[in-house]
């Protein structure tokens, strides 16, 4: 994937029109493999954008700090990215006229953090290359859900296999071997809190986990808190985890994290679906557990 | 010279293990940091003496992520006040490299230096013996050197391994490394071995002038450019060898509790909140400005040195792409009034 050139020239146009106030694309960093977030808001930055084949961030979550803003932004999305905009109108996080939306249908990205980790010298080497990021495998709707402008032709939807195949096995665990299987791979969390900060879903202005009075969940770094943060950050994103990978993805320590969000996603298809988030902006339109509706199932409880 | 053979390694770590708790650099799964021997699984655990460095730090080992400081009770109208016993088993740290143990003399400084020492720390530091192993072969972002550290002659170890043809060279350095090689003379080989050359380093940046220059820099258009893509995530504090910031809080339930000390961020949002609700570091912009001002600049005037050892992690680490080494470019090239 490369519309480096396509994107460049939208932005020149945006910019030079005054029809934006700044373009949230990418740019190279200091390694052939390294593609940065950055946003233009001049024509002389234009030259810098990139859109590479490791244009893997999801820009939406940048947005967020623009949410009080009046400026005008023009902002590049592949297809979860575009999903991750849907969050932030849904959630009432930026108005969708100060947005001018640059598609582009994504044929699939690579993960610098993986390309960079493994380069380092931190890892064993690899020979192979590391292909695709692991969120492109399962990958919903490679196509912007919502733009202004469409880059590349629109691609045929992904025929998936095994989105949920390791979930299923899980819930075919017995409880305490979920109960250890969790304790496991939550007890090296390191709580930084990475993945709420990276992600788009995570867009509240206090989290509670920042918050000190009361003090929802301890600062230590044990299993009981450890787990208390997954559990409460899981129960805030089911029915709103738009599938981005960007928690997965930034974790120092790779927790597996996209185990508990695809559960999520599952077991809110089946109750309360058919439902995927963000798959479409219609104003109005809520997540599932964002409202209460009298024929919502409750046998679960 | 005295040699260990690699096929006697494990043996080595067995035998230190006897007496110590040995924490060496494995990878673990999907992780790799130092981890104890004790908890050594050949069938999950891959003991990483042979590769650059791993992610994790190895700072925990002497600022706990979580650590007990006291606890408490109340008792009518007094309150009874009980210090955790401070039961500390001595610990061997092997196979760190000098990026990391310079972290450590860093460390040191904060917790020990200065007229005011940290017994919880010093508790620590006291039963820990160093065995650094010392680097030859730079990785593609190593800048240790451009940091002041000596890759193959870290200070502060007891013993350092040099890498040479199928074992590694013992050399002791102090008396901690004295007595620990006792416990192990019988293992080791005496032969002539010819040591490798370091090979030449792939990043380089100037440090000399930066401190100097970032004292008429705090308003400069460098911290809102760069910190652009920033999501204070605190990824680069987590993992830094150097980076020692901690907070103090209370867990308590009914008349008792216990007051904890944990890792806290420059990053974090929480960090600079005020009781009354203002934040003078609202923005990433001001954190990120204050995580370099600190390495770069504070800590220099405090302590002579900077606060990174070009160990590199947060370069590799940081999710979009911020580099310490570019920070420092910047700095050396800005134009300031000065
Ligand atoms: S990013 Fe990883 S280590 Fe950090 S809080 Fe999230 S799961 Fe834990
Ligand atoms: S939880 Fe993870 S995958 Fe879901 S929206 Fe947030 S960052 Fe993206
Ligand atoms: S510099 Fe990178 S790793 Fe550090 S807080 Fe910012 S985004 Fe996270
Ligand atoms: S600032 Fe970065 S390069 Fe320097 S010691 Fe810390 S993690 Fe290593
Ligand atoms: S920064 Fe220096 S000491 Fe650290 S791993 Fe690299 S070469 Fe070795």
């Amino acid at each position: 994937m490369n519309y480096t050139k396509e994107i460049r020239e939208i932005a020149t146009r945006l910019l030079e029109s005054g029809q934006v106030d700044m373009v949230m694309a990418w740019e190279k960093g200091d390694q052939e493999y390294q593609t940065i977030p950055f946003v233009a808001r001049t024509v002389d930055e234009v030259n810098r954008i990139v859109c590479d084949e490791y244009a893997v961030h999801n820009l939406a979550n940048h947005l967020l700090r623009f949410r009080d803003g009046k400026e005008k932004i023009a902002i590049v999305a592949k297809g979860c990215d575009s999903r991750g905009i849907v969050r932030l109108l849904e959630d009432n996080q930026i108005k969708r006229d100060r947005l001018y939306v640059i598609g582009v249908a994504c044929t699939g990205v690579k993960d610098p953090l993986q390309a960079m980790k493994a380069n380092s010298g931190f890892e064993r080497k690899k020979d192979q290359d590391e292909g695709l990021a692991s969120k492109c495998l399962y990958c919903i709707q490679p196509n912007p859900v919502i733009y202004d402008e469409l880059v590349g032709e629109e691609l045929p939807l992904p025929e998936l296999q095994g989105r949920f195949a390791r979930i299923e096995e899980i819930e075919n665990m017995s409880v305490d071997e979920r109960y250890k299987f969790f304790e496991d791979i939550l007890s090296t969390c390191i709580r930084c809190y990475a993945c709420r900060q990276h992600c788009v879903a995570c867009n509240c202005r206090t989290c509670i986990f920042d918050e000190t009075r009361p003090q929802w969940v301890g600062r230590e770094n044990n299993i009981s808190d450890n787990m208390m943060y997954h559990l409460v950050r899981a129960s805030h994103m089911a029915g709103r985890c738009i599938e981005c990978g960007e928690c997965e993805r930034v974790c120092p320590v790779n927790i597996p994290l996209m185990l508990i969000n695809r559960k999520l996603i599952k077991d809110i298809n089946g109750f309360f679906g058919p439902y995927e988030a963000g798959m479409e902006y219609v104003e109005g339109n809520k997540p599932p557990l964002s409202v209460y509706r009298e024929n919502d199932p409750d046998d679960f409880l | 010279m005295k040699v260990l053979k690699t096929g006697k390694l494990e043996q080595v770590i067995d035998r230190l293990a006897q007496q110590a708790d040995v924490y060496v650099p494995m990878l673990r799964g999907q992780q790799s940091g130092f981890y104890s021997w004790k908890t050594y699984n050949e069938d999950f655990d891959d003991l990483m003496f042979d590769i650059l460095n791993v992610y994790q730090s190895p700072k925990h080992l002497i600022l706990p992520q979580t650590e007990k400081m006291y606890s408490f009770r109340q008792e009518g109208q007094e309150v009874s006040i009980e210090e955790v016993a401070a039961d500390i088993e001595p610990k061997v740290i092997m196979g760190i490299r000098s990026c990391d143990v310079r972290g450590i003399e860093y460390l040191d400084e904060v917790f020990l230096t200065k007229g005011y020492v940290d017994e919880f720390y010093k508790a620590r530091r006291d039963k820990i013996t160093i065995i650094a192993n010392a680097c030859y072969n730079p990785g593609k972002n190593c800048f240790c050197d451009s940091m002041g550290v000596s890759p193959t002659d870290p200070e502060a170890a007891d013993v350092i391994m040099r890498e040479v043809n199928g074992g590694y060279v013992w050399d002791v350095k102090t008396e901690k490394g004295e007595a620990i090689t006792k416990q192990i003379e019988d293992l080791l080989e005496e032969q002539d071995v010819e040591l490798f050359s370091l090979k030449p380093f792939l990043r380089k940046v100037e440090y000399d002038g930066v401190a100097e220059k970032l004292k008429d820099m705090f308003e400069h258009p460098m911290w809102e450019k760069y910190s652009e893509p920033c999501q204070t995530c605190g990824i680069c504090t987590y993992l830094c060898p150097t980076c020692y910031c901690f907070d103090i809080q209370v867990k308590a339930w009914g008349d008792e509790g216990y007051r904890f000390r944990c890792w806290d961020s420059c990053m974090y949002h929480e960090y600079t909140q005020m009781a009354g609700g203002h934040n003078p570091r609202e923005a990433a912009k001001e954190r990120f400005r204050n995580r370099f001002l600190h390495k770069l600049q504070f800590f220099p005037e405090r302590y002579g040195r900077p606060l990174c050892t070009g160990c590199g992690r947060c370069i590799v680490a940081c999710p979009t792409g911020v580099s310490i080494i570019k920070i420092i470019d910047e700095v050396k090239e800005a134009e300031t009034g000065a």
